[in-house]
């Protein structure tokens, strides 16, 4: 490789570092992931329809193969899913936000079901939290 | 023979059955063919008047005439009867109007009294009424309204010595009229000795033989000679592995009897088969020949073997083979078993027209009860839910939880006929009352109905979904189905067809009662296997198999009614498991069903419903539904293989 050429490929990467790191807010972000976690009384828990709203979501995942989530955008800071298969208490569902040190995010149940399709009759005891 | 029995075969009959009478179904017979049962309040619809056959055959001439003994009025009771003698004719005039004529006659007991109306025969416009009463002139013996023609007669053995009655009265008993004459004549029954019989042949020692191939013919005549009644013995020579057809003329020589026939095993005692009817009244049965020897048949007189007498032609055929030959016997001595359902775990559901039940018939063959007290059962199929849905004749469609309980569905139909339920889990029905195809959601809400007039026959008949999920249905003689809102023809034959099942192929398994056997179409309608299978009598309806876990396999089952029987054909025939039934396939991608829960839309109100039924049945879609179809479909992590659905249990 000539010289020139060597300096090119490091002035190349040296503005894509520069890119990448780049704050487009300007206030110091950073991209991350947070975390909604269930608090449920019951232990059969078999499908949660949540809402997540607040600062943007880029995606959700489940926390683990146990269970299945399917989500739809109803706005852009504002996520339905539902997650289904052993829902327990603790993490359920992974979202990956451009900002993981956003204040705000709210997250509620909206209608639970045990493992016999049964639609729990009360909400009490259940409550969703947004946490890293 | 039971009332309903009867009245089912007479049904058979109206929609095409008595092929030697008509091959093909009259205009509109499944419809006719259901009013008049539901019409008949428990009067058989044969004995209507009109149609009736005016062949008299010569060899019912069984008196000769003594006397001619002119009626002299008033004669109307028995105090007041005319005298007649053994052989003596009377004559008389149904006149005025109501009027009733009563003779009456000194017997010996054992006597054989025959007493044969002419009216029609001479020209006379009366539909004679004969009653037969006993000494106490009140106690009736015996009466009969139509025998050859509109012309009556009785044959009847006396119990005890005295003297007897007979009153003659117009059909109806309101006619009257100087010009309904009639001559009566009063003698003991003589039998004519006609046809290739060669009595006494009443056991099998005496039988007279018949070849294979060939026809014997003969009179069944109770005399004073076989008071028991008369029963005629044929021997032939059967060969292993043949199929065996028996197949008795005799109603459709011009009489209004009813014959009986059996198979007798080469020991001449094993009655191996025994039919009432097949052709209408005219019995015919099919046996497989186990091992080559002498086989016995009789013929005898149906439900009153002291009856009049009558001339018969017995056929005993070989018949070729089909690919579903030789058939096996799953289920015997049945009620009438007419609709076919197959079960998610492989037993089968059956219909018993003539129970009021519906019984389940398990891999070991063993016969339960699963739904008592629907009357008269027609069409079967097991909905989404793993519910069965049963037409029943009184017009409702029930559905049996897989406990066996049983409600009421669908109840806004006119006369629904038939049932099938699509891959989608929306259920169709055949509605003869206006020949139209009605389609419900899979929760019973009614959606639309499709006119089927113009496929003209008698259709819509017994209905199958198809490949594609598409309705097919018999209107008779064709096959038709309805794709996109239009009514297509598939394919015609010139047997009458009754409740079809697809293969996976597409190809057509169609049983033809009135052909007695089942005929294999591919799916453009070419007959590929012809016959398909004829080890059985009467096919009404089959059915694929299913295997433990529901799925559908490469065998074929059928109803046969007139032989009471549930038939299995030769598995090694049947090239392509059934279609897939019962909704197998999941209706809808998990996508939109999840997008449906989280308020994009995108499924009706009626998806809803099924979504909802499949799952918690609140009434409403919600996310216990949503878990019970990815459950459903086998979408939960983890439960790939476990598609069954919630319900499905049986």
């Amino acid at each position: 490789m000539s010289r020139s050429r060597w300096i090119f490929v490091m002035v190349a990467a040296l503005v894509v570092g520069a890119a990448c790191s780049d704050d487009p807010t300007g206030g110091g972000t950073q991209a991350g992931t947070v975390t909604l976690r269930l608090t449920t009384p019951h232990a059969d828990d078999g499908a949660v329809l949540f809402e997540v709203s607040g600062p943007p979501i880029d995606t959700a995942i489940a926390v683990n193969a146990s269970l299945r989530l399917f989500t739809r955008r109803t706005s852009g800071s504002t996520i339905v899913g539902v997650v289904v298969g052993v829902v327990a208490n603790g993490a359920v569902v992974t979202l990956q936000v451009p900002d993981a040190g956003a204040p705000g995010y709210t997250a509620r149940v909206l209608e639970v079901a045990d493992r016999q399709n049964a639609l729990r009759s009360s909400l009490t005891g259940y409550a969703l939290t947004v946490g890293p | 023979m039971r009332t309903k029995s009867m009245v089912l075969v007479l049904l058979l009959a109206l929609v095409g059955a008595a092929p030697v009478v008509a091959q093909r179904p009259a205009t509109g017979s499944w419809r006719e063919a259901v009013r008049q049962i539901r019409d008949a309040g428990g009067v058989l619809p044969g004995h209507a008047k009109t149609g009736a056959r005016s062949i008299r055959p010569a060899i019912l001439t069984a008196t000769v005439t003594q006397a001619i003994v002119t009626e002299t009025e008033p004669n109307n009771t028995a105090p007041t009867a005319d005298s007649v003698a053994l052989g003596d004719q009377a004559t008389g005039v149904v006149d005025p109007a109501a009027d009733a004529d009563t003779w009456f006659v000194d017997l010996i007991a054992g006597q054989y009294l025959s007493v044969d109306v002419d009216a029609e025969a001479i020209g006379s416009p009366l539909d004679a009424v004969l009653v037969l009463f006993a000494p106490d002139g009140s106690t009736v013996l015996a009466s009969n309204d139509d025998f050859d023609g509109p012309d009556s007669r009785i044959s009847y053995r006396v119990p005890t010595s005295g003297r007897y009655y007979v009153t003659i009265v117009a059909f109806g008993g309101m006619a009257g009229g100087p010009e309904l004459q009639y001559a009566i004549n009063f003698g003991t029954v003589v039998c004519a000795g006609a046809g290739t019989e060669q009595e006494p042949n009443d056991a099998p020692g005496t039988a007279s033989r018949v070849a294979v191939g060939g026809s014997g013919t003969g009179e069944i005549c109770a005399t004073d000679a076989n008071p028991a009644g008369d029963v005629d013995y044929w021997a032939f020579t059967a060969e292993a592995g043949t199929t065996l057809e028996l197949d008795v003329d005799a109603v459709s020589l011009g009489l209004l009897v009813d014959p009986a026939l059996a198979l007798y095993a080469s020991d001449g005692v094993t009655r191996l088969a025994f039919r009432d009817d097949g052709n209408g009244a005219d019995p015919r049965l099919r046996y497989p020949i186990p091992t080559t020897g002498t086989y016995y048949a009789t013929v005898a007189a149906g439900p009153d073997p002291g009856g009049n007498p009558f001339p018969y032609t017995l056929h005993v055929r070989a018949l070729p083979p089909g690919p579903g030959d030789p058939t096996t016997v799953r289920a015997a001595d049945l009620a009438f078993p007419l609709g076919l359902a197959v079960g998610s775990t492989g037993d089968l559901f059956v219909g018993e027209a003539a129970g009021n039940r519906v019984v389940r018939i398990s891999g070991q063959g063993a016969v339960t009860t699963f739904a008592a007290g629907i009357e008269l059962p027609l069409g079967l199929a097991f909905d989404a839910f793993g519910d069965l849905l049963v037409v029943s004749i009184d017009g409702t469609v029930y559905r049996v939880t897989p406990q066996g309980q049983v409600t009421p569905f669908i109840t806004d139909a006119g006369f629904p006929f038939w049932i099938a339920v699509a891959p989608d889990g929306r259920i169709w029905l055949s509605d003869v009352s206006d020949r139209s195809l009605r389609r419900y959601s899979p929760t019973g809400q009614f959606e639309t109905r499709f006119d089927a007039i113009a496929v003209g026959g008698s259709g819509p008949g017994p209905l199958a979904i198809g490949p594609g999920g598409v309705p097919y249905f018999s209107q008779g003689t064709e096959i038709w189905r309805l794709v996109d809102g239009r009514l297509e023809r598939v394919f015609a034959d010139g047997a009458l067809i009754w409740a079809f099942a697809f293969d996976v192929a597409g190809n057509v398994y169609a049983p033809m009662p009135t052909a007695g056997r089942i005929k294999l179409f591919d799916a453009t309608g070419t007959a590929v296997a012809d016959p398909f299978a004829v080890g059985v009598d009467g096919p009404q309806a089959v059915a694929f198999g299913r295997d433990v876990t529901g799925v559908t396999v490469a065998r074929l089952f059928a109803t046969d009614p007139i032989a009471r029987r549930v038939i299995e054909v030769n598995p090694a025939g049947v090239a392509h498991p059934g279609l897939p039934v019962d909704g197998g396939a999941a209706p809808f991608p998990v996508e939109a069903v999840a997008a449906a829960l989280l308020g994009a839309g995108g499924l009706s109100a009626a998806d809803l419903q099924y979504l909802d039924a499949l799952g918690n049945r609140n009434g409403r879609y919600d996310v216990g539904d949503f878990e019970a179809y990815l459950n459903s479909v086998g979408g939960l992590p983890g439960a790939a293989a476990s598609a069954r659905r919630p319900g499905s249990e049986r």
